[in-house]
């Protein structure tokens, strides 16, 4: 199964080159989503057809990546059809093939990522999502766009890079042990040389942390979520930055085993708590509103961070704030991406009087926005909760206080922003432009993110037995 | 031998530094992967035969021919020649790569024991070479520039690869390769664009998107 998982995209990409037919630009992607979801379920269901193969396989610590990857994927290809048509009034059957191409190549490359068992191959996948994503980053060719494309891929590509670096320094740091597996690094880090471990962790840390948006490294995520297409900006932000993020956890397990623990804290804290400070700064400071979604994905990976280096209980928040993130935030963003086709504008200042408007997506605006401010029942309020009990047991005072206090500030922001924009005083000029363009929002441009605000809130609440094993699997594995 | 390849390796990072005219920048990165694809074939006994011809093919055909054959392409189409908007004069930028070339050689004569497993003057002259190469992306103006220091950045990253005295996993190499595609991907793509929509290739130009109105 997995073989076809990474097989068919290229398939259907070929198919959709070659066949040039309007109607499977949108039911391939969609076919593949299923597929996608497939193996998924076969992990639960029938293990056996999962089908592992040497340098692939999905186990206990990618399983819920790839879940999470699953659904995103699912709901924005669903999105997608109903995106499309307005996309197709603008560009030529031939550009929306290529959009549909570049869709399944760059999934292609985050499930890579997702089920690679060896660091290299890894690496190989992000790099290729750089590839596959600037295209359509790209995609509407403006002015702003190739300028945000050209920032994402010169940034990311020296990102990348400098973690090439430190795969070549953890070579060295190997000694005798002449492989990337992660089973392998974990099974011999107690041999590894210390020294070199801690200079290639750094390089790691800051190479994949440019592309998982950690501060300072983050400069090209704003951009480049303003930019793309909202059905792009969904998955940047819920499933591109998950796959860097377990690139990162590998090799936080590898340092574990290797006993390199207090370094690899120190630094993926520091680097959790920028990333909380410049989101709180900016956000405060939000003209766009697809900009501050991107500073807030920036705060939570910011919050993965600071999970990851916590431990304890905090690994179990983490997993559940990932999931929840990722859920939430493609929800966002895809409401967004409404609010662009009513307006057509992303300030902030020009879109009042949504709920006048268009009720669903005022509403779906508000659900967003409550779940990714961890307001009960979302599944973000228990993750945020954890960890603050960690803290607590850690007696890390000083830092929960200033936790606490930089949530509080993004809270105060985002909220501002989102009532202004639901019940803002209406300007007759934008709210005739909406209202006339309130015809390209079909039922397909709601659903995808109703279910996935549904899903987070009742994870909120009702946590299943079989996710339940599933989260502490991944956290043990 | 090789160690004379290494050094005349580093030292083409301070001609690098010192010139604004795009077409000597170009080859000066064909001359660093012939330097590379010689000192590739003198380390030839540490590596598999095929990993030692994937390495000479890559070397020699992609980093001393299609790459500068293709910046030379897109030189001549978009008519940029030179880049002299550097925020630091030539004598600096000069001063500052020789300090930090320096820097690379004092740690290849250093005796750590951490340092067994390298080469140390493959060591220091590649980690000299990305670090010039970083500095020089972000003083210099211009796209083409910026694209060029990032090849010389992927062959310091190459030379790094090759100082580690141990047979590296395959998966490595093909990582070499694929940093290269980037580059020339970068090229294709934006390079002519950016061109075409701004109509120089000033980086200060793709600076509209901020947060402030």
């Amino acid at each position: 199964m997995i073989s076809i998982v990474l097989i068919a995209p290229i398939l259907f990409a070929l198919i959709l080159l070659f066949i040039k037919n309007n109607k499977l630009n949108n039911i391939l992607p969609v076919i593949y989503a299923i597929l996608h979801s497939c193996l998924g379920l076969c992990y639960f269901i029938k293990p056996d057809f999962i089908g592992n193969i040497q340098h692939f396989s999905l186990n206990s610590s990618n399983i819920i990546f790839y879940i999470v990857l699953s659904i995103v994927y699912f709901a924005v290809s669903i999105y997608n059809i109903g995106y499309s048509k307005n996309l197709k009034d603008n560009f030529t059957p031939k550009k929306m093939m290529h959009y549909s191409c570049m869709i399944l190549i760059f999934v292609l490359s985050m499930t890579g990522g997702i089920l690679s068992n060896n660091l290299g191959l890894a690496w190989i996948f992000i790099e290729a999502t750089t590839l596959a994503s600037a295209y359509l980053i790209y995609f509407n060719k403006t002015k702003h766009s190739i300028e945000a494309a050209w920032k994402y891929v010169f940034i990311c590509s020296i990102g990348i890079a400098l973690a090439f670096v430190g795969i070549i320094l953890l070579t060295i740091a190997t000694e005798t042990v002449n492989s990337l597996n992660y089973a392998d690094l974990i099974e011999n880090a107690s041999l590894f040389n210390r020294f070199w471990l801690n200079v290639s962790f750094v390089f790691i840390l800051v190479g994949i942390g440019t592309k998982m948006g950690l501060a300072p490294v983050h400069f090209w995520l704003p951009d480049a979520h303003a930019e793309a297409p909202s059905p792009i900006s969904a998955l940047l932000s819920a499933t591109l930055l998950n796959c860097a993020f377990l690139v990162i956890l590998n090799v936080y397990k590898v340092m574990i085993s290797a006993n390199c623990l207090a370094y690899a804290r120190t630094l993926l804290l520091v680097m959790g708590f920028l990333s909380l400070f410049v989101a709180s700064v900016f956000l405060f400071h939000s003209k766009n509103y697809k900009r501050m979604l991107a500073y807030s994905s920036i705060e939570n990976m910011g919050i993965l961070a600071i999970a990851t280096s916590l431990g304890g209980v905090a690994y179990y928040a983490l997993i559940i704030h990932l999931i929840g993130h990722s859920l939430i935030k493609a929800s966002f963003f895809l409401t967004g991406g409404n609010i662009l086709e009513l307006f057509e504008t992303k300030r902030i200042k020009s879109v009042k009087s949504l709920i006048l408007i268009d009720k669903k997506t005022s509403w779906l605006w508000i659900g967003s926005f409550l779940g990714i401010c961890a307001f009960p029942p979302s599944i973000l309020f228990i993750s945020e909760f954890l960890i603050v009990k960690t803290f607590l047991i850690q007696k890390h005072y000083i830092l929960c206080a200033l936790f606490l206090f930089l949530l509080t500030i993004i809270l105060y922001a985002m909220a501002k922003v989102v009532l202004k924009m639901v019940y803002g005083e209406k300007s007759q000029e934008k709210f005739e432009i909406a209202q006339s363009n309130l015809s390209k929002i079909n039922y397909l441009m709601y659903i995808p993110q109703a279910l996935m605000l549904v899903l987070a809130f009742v994870l909120g609440v009702y946590i299943p037995k079989v996710i339940d094993l599933t989260i502490m699997s991944t956290i043990i594995g | 031998m090789a160690s004379g390849l290494i050094i005349l390796f580093g030292l083409t990072m301070l001609y690098l530094s010192t010139t604004s005219r795009l077409m000597a920048h170009i080859r000066t990165l064909a001359f660093q992967g012939v330097l590379l694809f010689f000192i590739c074939t003198l380390d030839f006994a540490n590596h598999p035969w095929y990993i030692g011809v994937f390495l000479g093919i890559e070397t020699l055909l992609v980093k001393a021919i299609l790459v500068p054959l293709f910046l030379g392409k897109v030189i001549k189409k978009t008519r940029s020649t030179r880049d002299d908007d550097a925020n630091i004069a030539h004598f600096y930028c000069l001063l500052i790569s020789s300090v930090i070339l320096f820097g690379g050689f004092m740690l290849s004569v250093v005796e750590i024991p951490s340092l067994a497993l390298i080469n140390p003057i493959c060591f220091g002259i590649a980690l000299s070479t990305i670090i010039i190469s970083l500095w020089l992306i972000t003083i210099k103006h211009n796209v083409l520039s910026n694209v060029i220091e990032f090849i010389t950045m992927e062959n310091g990253i190459f030379l790094l690869s090759l100082s580690v005295a141990k047979e590296m996993p395959v998966l490595v190499n093909i990582g070499v390769l694929l940093d290269v595609f980037i580059a020339i991907y970068i090229l294709g793509l934006f390079v002519s664009q950016i061109n075409k929509e701004l109509g120089d290739m000033e980086v200060s130009h793709l600076s509209e998107l901020k947060d402030c109105e």
